[in-house]
This record gives structure tokens, sequence and C-alpha cells, in this order.
């Protein structure tokens, strides 16, 4: 990471979209991502996957407006939430389920690699 | 501003002419779910308590925070004769804790506080499911538990706690002070004004001052907006905290 991006780390852009806060878990058999997306509903939640990623694209039902802040000190508003995550074990897109509830998504990502049940001689 | 040096890590910085009654105090720094700071902040707003002090430590980042042009120590000291709520903007360093907490036992020693309450939260894994958080609380000694009881609060039984709350109430019993903390089942990693909402209507039993949380609760996807960033840096030093032992159970042959 260079210096620049170290200092200028953001989780906004100027392209109107938040980055939600989100948490990754490993459960054996999938990987479980939920998204915190407050003012968002169901509807305008679009989910895209790829063996090696999840991409989170969500509007707000109404857009966030701050002024006169950090470095911007100007008005400036946000109107969705955007993240894409690259995931660290190859998962099936086909297979993939989604719930939303109370701005929470949830995203289930079976995993490729199956277990296989080994006999004890 | 009159100092009161607490230590050489910490110092509690209180206004000139400050008074205390046997203040109750309310400690609201962030932790799991952002519950006590979220609730510590919007009592001092829903009650209109005045900036009383502040707290510096070279343990502490760098930094500071402005508000409407002007500098502020992100540790700040609200309150009034009978309420003292004590907040953070910003991540606790693990190293902090220890001297912090030492440095706030110490004053509210001095100020002869008849109460210390902690707001936090207690991780849950389906906290997506759970309509109203509920509060468990854990006390410091039995003078405490009789309170909690008397109260009739719902207690946390068994189990680890970690993180700021869980050493002040060490640290009051090393002052043989009476001190509470009340545990709101919360999203871990996410601002949850919900459970913020619960812990304040438990810690009500205590204050009375009929605070109405409805307005915390209408306004919960703001809250949770502008608090991204303050939960972003409160996870990150989650690990170091020792946090996950919370969902430990401990060994004790009964």
């Amino acid at each position: 990471m260079g210096i620049e991006r170290r200092i200028i780390r953001t989780t906004w852009g100027y392209d109107g979209c938040l980055e939600p806060l989100y948490e990754l878990e490993d459960k054996e058999d999938a990987i479980l991502v939920t998204f915190d997306l407050p003012r968002v509903r169901k509807e305008n939640v679009e989910i895209n996957t790829t063996e090696n990623t999840v991409d989170v694209m969500a509007k707000m039902s109404d857009a966030v407006c701050w002024e006169r802040w950090g470095s911007i000190q100007k008005r400036i508003s946000f109107q969705a939430f955007r993240k894409q995550i690259r995931l660290p074990e190859p998962i099936d897109p086909e297979k993939v389920s989604a719930s939303f509830k109370n701005g929470i998504l949830r995203i289930n990502l079976p995993k490729v690699r199956k277990k296989v049940f080994i006999p004890i001689e | 501003m009159t100092s009161t040096v607490m230590g050489d890590e910490v110092r509690i910085v209180e206004k000139e002419g400050v008074k205390h009654k046997n203040p109750i105090v309310i400690e609201g720094l962030p932790d799991v779910g952002l519950v006590g700071t979220i609730a510590a902040s919007y009592i001092v707003e829903r009650m209109g308590y005045k900036e009383i002090g502040y707290i510096e430590s070279d343990l502490f980042p760098p930094v500071m925070v402005v508000h409407e042009g002007q500098s502020k120590n992100p540790l700040r000291i609200y309150g009034d004769e009978g309420v003292v709520v004590v907040l953070s903007e910003v991540a606790i360093p693990v190293d902090a804790v220890y001297p912090l907490t030492e440095a706030l036992a110490d004053w509210v020693k001095e100020i002869d506080s008849k109460l210390v309450i902690s707001m936090t939260g207690l991780p849950a894994a389906n906290r997506i499911d759970i309509e109203k958080p509920e509060v468990f609380a854990v006390g410091n000694s039995e003078e405490a538990l009789n309170e909690l009881k008397d109260k009739q609060m719902e207690l946390l039984e068994e189990g680890f706690i970690a993180g700021p709350y869980a050493v002040m109430l060490r640290e009051c019993s090393k002052r043989k002070m009476s001190a509470i903390s009340l545990l709101a089942q919360c999203f871990p990693v996410y601002p949850d004004p919900g459970a913020a909402a619960s812990a304040i209507e438990s810690l009500d039993k205590f204050l009375k001052l009929g605070i109405d949380v409805k307005e915390l609760l209408e306004k919960g996807e703001e809250i949770k907006l502008k608090a991204r960033d303050l939960m972003r840096q409160t996870a990150l030093s989650a690990p170091k905290m020792q946090k996950g032992v919370e969902q430990d159970m401990p060994f004790m042959y009964r």
C-alpha cells in the first residue's frame, strides 16, 4: 500500500458510494458474508458473484448528505453502498443464496471444495 | 481548567468550578456494537449535559476531533452535579485500557461517586432475529448485586467479560466502590442503536430521569451511518482486547 493510499484511506467515494461495514465468516462448507446496509430496501440490493468475488451494490431509499467535514468541506451526498470482496476460497456462484432483514444482508456462498468422508480401516 | 493528575500516563482534566454530589458515573467507551458510545452520547444530548472535562494521555492516538470549528479531546466528560458521563469518539488502544481505567477509578473515588455504571454490548450471534435486545448485568460486589436484584435486573450468571468495562469493575472493587456493567445483546461489528436503547432503559432504573429512547430508535439508521468509521476502528482493536473470550465457557468445578 502506497503512502498516499495509507493517508487518504476513505470509506466513501466521490462517486456517491459508501463502503458498508461487513463481516466474513468461514463456515466450513460455505463462506457467510453479512453487510450492514442502513436506509436500504431489499428490492434495491444487487449481488453479483464469481468464483472468487462477491460484489454488492445497494441503493439507499434516501440519500445521506454531510456538509463541511473532513477534507471535503463542502456538501457531499451518498446514494448507495458498494463493496467488492475477494473471497479466501473459490465458491460455487450457482448455489449462492441471500436474505435481507432489518438492514442486514446475509449471503451464503457454498465452497467448491467438498468434504470427503474417509473411513477408518 | 483545573487539572487532576491521576498518574503519569493518563490525565483527567476538569473545568473549574465543577461540583459533584455523589454522582452516578456512566461509562460509555467504544466496544462491540458501540452500545455504550451511542447510549452515552444520546443521554448527553437528551439531558443537555454540559462538557465538564476531558481525558488526555500519551497512550491515546495523537488525534483531536473538530466540532463547529473547535478542536476537542476525543475522550470527554459531560454531566451535572448528580450524573457524570464519560465517552470517547475514538477507539481505546489496548495499551491504554489499564492506565485509563485506573485513572478513572481514582477520579470517581475522589469525586465520591455512589455508583459506576458501564454500558456495553453482549455480542449475540442471532441478533438479527432479536426484536428487542435483552440486557444482562454484572456487579463487582455483594452490594452491587443487591442493587441489581433490587432493580430486578437479569444477571449474567457465568462467563468471561473483556474490555475497559471489565477492568473498570475490578479497579472499582480495589477501591471499595460499587460498580456494575449493563450488557445489551448486540451485533458485534455493526453499530447497534436498538441495543443502546435497551441499555438506556435499564440504566434509567438507576438514574430515574425518564429518558425516552423513541428518538434514538427513530434515528437508528442515521446513527448507524455516522458510526461506521468508529465501529471499524473499534472492531480492529477487538482481538487485542481479547473480546473472543466472551464467547468461552469458564471452568469451575462445582
